[in-house]
């Protein structure tokens, strides 16, 4: 077999990849090593709604769970911030049709896809990579292609196989685990987070709603703690008297939340998404950002292959730091200092600022926040959380 | 002597998320979707993969030093 591009991992960022680039009149392959593409999902599946236009991916109610008008954010002694829009803001989506769609509009645009097949290694002739050795529903098979691109995941095997060093110590990963469940009481046009360093230690649990009396309701911690995700959210469930005997699913998995690769390309090899660790460290998001890497990546594929000119593929790494990167780098600086605050600064913090703030920093405007938050009394007294604020001005 | 581990993984707790395989700095681990795989070889003692798991899956059994 010979491609122009083969596609390690069809997630989000392998499918717009594979899509953008057999709609260009390329020779693509996209593989994934599950049976079913999109399942098992290891996602809380909720996504902001312009997604769909900016990467031209239909508004398909057969994805779309549920639409979402704003979010409901709780401090540990219960008080409660919230956003509420009058036009939808988001979506719960399914990922197991989602991903599979994606697959699709890949396929029709004219790449070949095949799950259940496992990249193992990469092929090396004369010190260059020329492809992949795989495992075609058990069957070893090699394929050879001119670029090469993982999307696969945390694991990244592809990348690391490739000698890209995607390699986080364990402290900038969440370990996560996720429920989709029966649940009551919660408002179901709204996402709900709670914070806490007894609730979640550096994370949150979250209620996305699928229904309005189903939702994926999971946890994400630091993946250096003790004590698992999963004893933190049944002790959560257990704390808040949510019965929990009617669970439809159980997602776990691993996010890559504190930082991002340096370099995104070496020669022929791409990583993009989770493998690239291209999440949003703050909320531990990634498909919005595994989409717009997806983009970019397949913009200069595209470049490159119409120039024959791989050196253009550097141009990724470029790009993505100059749209993507640099705002990350920021959400992360915010994320670091967010870690050290206590349940009290939490408190004192989602008691003090209003919806339009929580609008501010959901659109990354940090610093107007900051500024209004380092006015206020018990900011002002304290000299702990003025140094912890202006950290981030 | 430098300690030598064995990760164990107990089946019934396993996903095969991957994450364990995405944490692990020298690729000891390798999950596929049917199967959980280590490679004692490459294995640098860290335990990372164990601390990790969101369900507690692994274990690390002392094979040669002290804990």
């Amino acid at each position: 077999m010979k491609y122009d591009v083969v596609v390690v991992g069809a997630g989000i960022a392998g499918p717009i990849v594979a899509r953008n680039v057999a709609k260009e009149g390329h020779s693509v392959l996209l593989i994934d090593k599950k049976p079913a593409i999109g399942a098992p999902k290891q996602c809380a599946e909720g996504i902001n709604i312009g997604v769909f236009e900016k990467h031209n991916i239909p508004y398909d109610k057969r994805f779309i769970n549920r639409e979402i008008y704003g979010a409901r954010l709780y401090s540990p002694s219960g008080y409660t911030l919230e956003m509420r829009y009058s036009r939808v803001s988001g979506v719960i989506l399914e990922r197991k049709v989602f991903d599979k769609m994606l697959a699709f509009y890949a396929a029709r645009a004219g790449a070949d896809v095949l799950p259940r097949t496992e990249a193992t290694d990469v092929i090396r002739e004369d010190g260059k990579i020329i492809g992949i050795k795989a495992k075609k529903e058990g069957e070893p098979i090699e394929i050879r292609a001119d670029i090469l691109v993982a999307a696969d995941g945390v694991e990244s095997t592809i990348a690391r196989k490739a000698g890209i060093n995607t390699y986080a110590p364990p402290h900038e990963f969440d370990s996560a685990y996720e429920y989709e469940m029966l649940i009551e009481g919660f408002d179901p046009d709204l996402i709900h987070l709670w914070f806490g360093n007894n609730v979640a230690p550096r994370g949150y649990v979250w209620v996305f709603p699928k229904d309005e009396d189903r939702a994926n309701v999971g946890v994400g911690i630091n993946s250096d703690n003790p004590m698992t995700a999963k004893y933190y959210l049944d002790k959560w469930l257990k704390e808040n008297n949510i019965p929990f005997k009617k669970i439809l699913e159980v997602n776990v998995g691993v996010i890559p939340v504190g930082g991002f690769l340096k370099e995104l390309v070496k020669n022929n090899v791409l990583v993009v998404g989770d493998a690239a660790r291209q999440v949003n460290p703050m909320h531990g998001g990634g498909m919005a950002e595994a989409m717009e890497a997806g983009a970019i990546a397949s913009k200069w594929i595209v470049e490159a292959l119409k120039e024959e000119n791989f050196e253009l593929l550097k141009n990724y790494t470029t790009e993505w730091w100059e749209k993507d990167g640099k705002r990350l780098e920021r959400v992360l600086r915010v994320r670091k200092v967010v870690e050290h605050l206590t349940d009290e600064d939490l408190d004192v913090f989602i008691q003090t600022l209003s919806g339009i703030d929580a609008e501010k920093i959901a659109g990354g405007r940090y610093s107007e926040v900051i500024k209004t938050l380092l006015k206020h009394p018990k900011v002002l007294m304290s000299p702990r959380r003025i140094a912890l604020l202006k950290e981030l001005l | 002597m430098t300690e030598k581990i064995r990760i164990i993984v107990n089946e019934d707790k396993c996903y095969l998320c991957g994450g364990c395989a995405g944490v692990c700095p020298s690729l000891a681990i390798k999950v596929s979707s049917s199967k959980w795989e280590f490679f004692q070889d490459k294995c640098i003692s860290c335990r990372i993969c164990v601390t990790a798991c969101p369900v507690g899956a692994l274990e690390a059994e002392v094979v040669e030093g002290k804990t």
